[in-house]
């Protein structure tokens, strides 16, 4: 960011914001930040968190506990982690966050592969577009 | 030609959104009880859900980003959150009472019980989402609806007494032998059905889908503003029927067939048949936009791939909850619950959900960020707020009003 500004609002321009991919299709939501401390002391977003390990932590109370213990269980591995853009594919943001990797090559949408591969290609005519 | 086309969302959306079961019903019941005393919150409700309609729209068509996008982007995981359950819910309700409304129709053209027909109709109901092409969609079920005119005809061969119905109009207070709360609560009802949330969700969406830009602003307004007035003129001749035959005998409608009684006194057979193509083009239309409503919002709040233009295996998630909302759908009808009897308690309860809902229309409507030159200008701004002040105070008014009338008994 080049602008006069001295702050960038992350929380209103980033967070909760849709992230899509070259071809405009939807990838996840920008459900937390990742930030880390630069050299002279700012912070700098390294990373867009999506999936409902990030979103739990933001709901808060006994529902966003939940949302993550659920979502725990449910992985296959020991410790998951929420899925995670590197902010270097970030492109630009307008109303949506565009990054410059293709939806199945981020690997953060598990489910949909479990969606995917469990029900919806077992049905005739998944596979055809309109 | 392809204006015309253009034109078929709008009336889809108006004839599934504006006249589905529950407008059916509603008006029809509103009709005999205060005969068209109430016409009014049609009409104030019709201009309601063009503004946010419009709004939503033109959102769509600027920002590429549809209505419950922004509901969580403005309002937060949290207060988004508690609006996706709230109007998931109710749409999900009313889904239910749409399958139920079909699967009526079918009784009443064949004798055949409706819950012999409920299977079979969410069957059905989920071959189409599953694989009819959108503009088929729309088109088939948007023009299959318009047979619902039949009440017109039937309202102008009832000749009935137009100065007094004129006269029900213009004083707008409850006839004799009703209360001012059951007024109130069927004024709230009206409200309800005429600003249902999910006609929003499944506008700005399928704007969304077919990639709407800026240049697409004028079309999208005239779906708007003929639309929904059409849906609402449908509204109004359908109370007025009702108005004219079962006002004046003391009758209260209670039952689907009940509505299109006054359409087979004053044309026959034939008219009742057209307006039970027409039962069936609403209740199945507003079928399929609840069922894609549902998708679309549960998917636009966690960021999903969602939509009926790209395979099925490309939104697997999305495709996944509109299968399982089918599929719960049944056995809550096969309870035997009324189907009539859930709508209107959905639309008291939508009446609930829909300050969360048309806020954050009204602000991004606002932001230059997504919106740039087309901003709201004032009239769409004067017409927003006061819309929302409205809004709460309907949605406040709502559950007090169903416990004091019994809902609305």
């Amino acid at each position: 960011m080049t602008s006069l500004r001295a702050t960038y609002d992350a929380g209103l321009h980033l967070l909760d914001r849709q992230i899509v991919d070259p071809d405009d299709a939807p990838v996840a939501n920008v459900d937390d930040l990742e930030l880390r401390e630069r050299a002279d002391g700012r912070l700098a977003v390294s990373a867009l968190l999506t999936g409902p390990g990030a979103l739990g932590p933001r709901t808060g109370g006994r529902l966003g506990s939940w949302m993550v213990a659920i979502w725990r269980r449910l992985r296959p591995d020991a410790d998951p982690q929420p899925g995670r853009i590197e902010a270097r594919l970030v492109t630009h943001t307008d109303s949506a966050v565009h990054v410059s990797a293709r939806a199945r090559d981020l690997r953060v949408d598990g489910f949909e592969q479990w969606a995917r591969a469990t029900v919806i290609d077992k049905i005739p005519g998944a596979g055809r577009a309109e | 030609m392809k204006r015309i086309f253009a034109v078929a969302l709008g009336i889809l959306t108006a004839i599934g959104g504006f006249v589905d079961i529950g407008d059916l019903v509603t008006n029809a019941l509103v009709g005999s009880r205060f005969g068209m005393s109430l016409a009014w919150v049609v009409v104030v409700g019709v201009v309601g859900i063009c503004v946010f309609s419009e709004m939503s729209g033109r959102v769509a068509a600027v920002s590429g980003r549809a209505t419950f996008d922004l509901v969580r982007e403005r309002l937060g995981p949290r207060v988004g959150l508690a609006n996706l359950v709230a109007s998931m819910g109710v749409t999900f309700l009313t889904f239910i009472a749409e399958i139920g409304g079909v699967a009526l129709s079918l009784e009443i053209a064949t004798s055949v019980n409706e819950l012999l027909w409920v299977p079979v109709v969410a069957a059905l109901l989920w071959i189409v989402l599953w694989r009819v092409r959108f503009a088929v969609l729309e088109n088939v079920f948007g023009l299959l609806g318009l047979s619902l005119v039949v009440f017109a005809v039937a309202l102008w061969q009832l000749s009935p007494d137009w100065g007094g119905l004129w006269q029900q109009v213009t004083s707008p207070s409850p006839p004799s032998g009703e209360s001012w709360t059951q007024y109130s609560y069927y004024a709230v009802a009206l409200f309800g059905a005429a600003l249902t949330p999910y006609e929003v969700f499944f506008f700005s969406s399928g704007g969304v889908e077919e990639r709407w830009t800026a240049k697409d602003v004028a079309t999208m307004r005239l779906n708007v503003f003929l639309g929904f007035p059409l849906g609402g003129a449908l509204s109004l001749t359908i109370a007025a029927v009702a108005a004219v035959v079962f006002l004046p005998a003391g009758v209260q409608v209670e039952a689907l067939v009940q509505v299109a009684l006054p359409v087979a006194l004053a044309l026959g057979k034939i008219g009742l048949v057209i307006a039970l193509i027409g039962f069936f083009a609403a209740t199945f239309g507003a079928a399929c936009e609840t069922g894609l409503s549902v998708g679309y919002s549960i998917a636009q709040f966690y960021g999903w791939r969602w939509g009926k233009f790209v395979p099925p295996r490309q939104a697997a998630r999305f495709h996944l909850v509109v299968l399982l909302c089918t599929v719960l759908a049944v056995p809550v009808l096969l309870t035997t619950v009324d189907p009539i009897a859930v709508t209107e308690y959905s639309v008291v309860f939508s009446a609930l959900a829909l300050p969360l809902t048309y806020l954050p229309i009204l602000v991004i409507a606002n932001d230059p960020d997504y919106m740039g030159k087309r901003v709201n200008g004032r009239l769409a701004n004067a017409l927003g707020t006061v819309y929302l002040v409205v809004i709460v105070v309907a949605s406040v008014a709502a559950i007090p009003l169903m416990i004091l009338t019994k809902g609305g008994q």
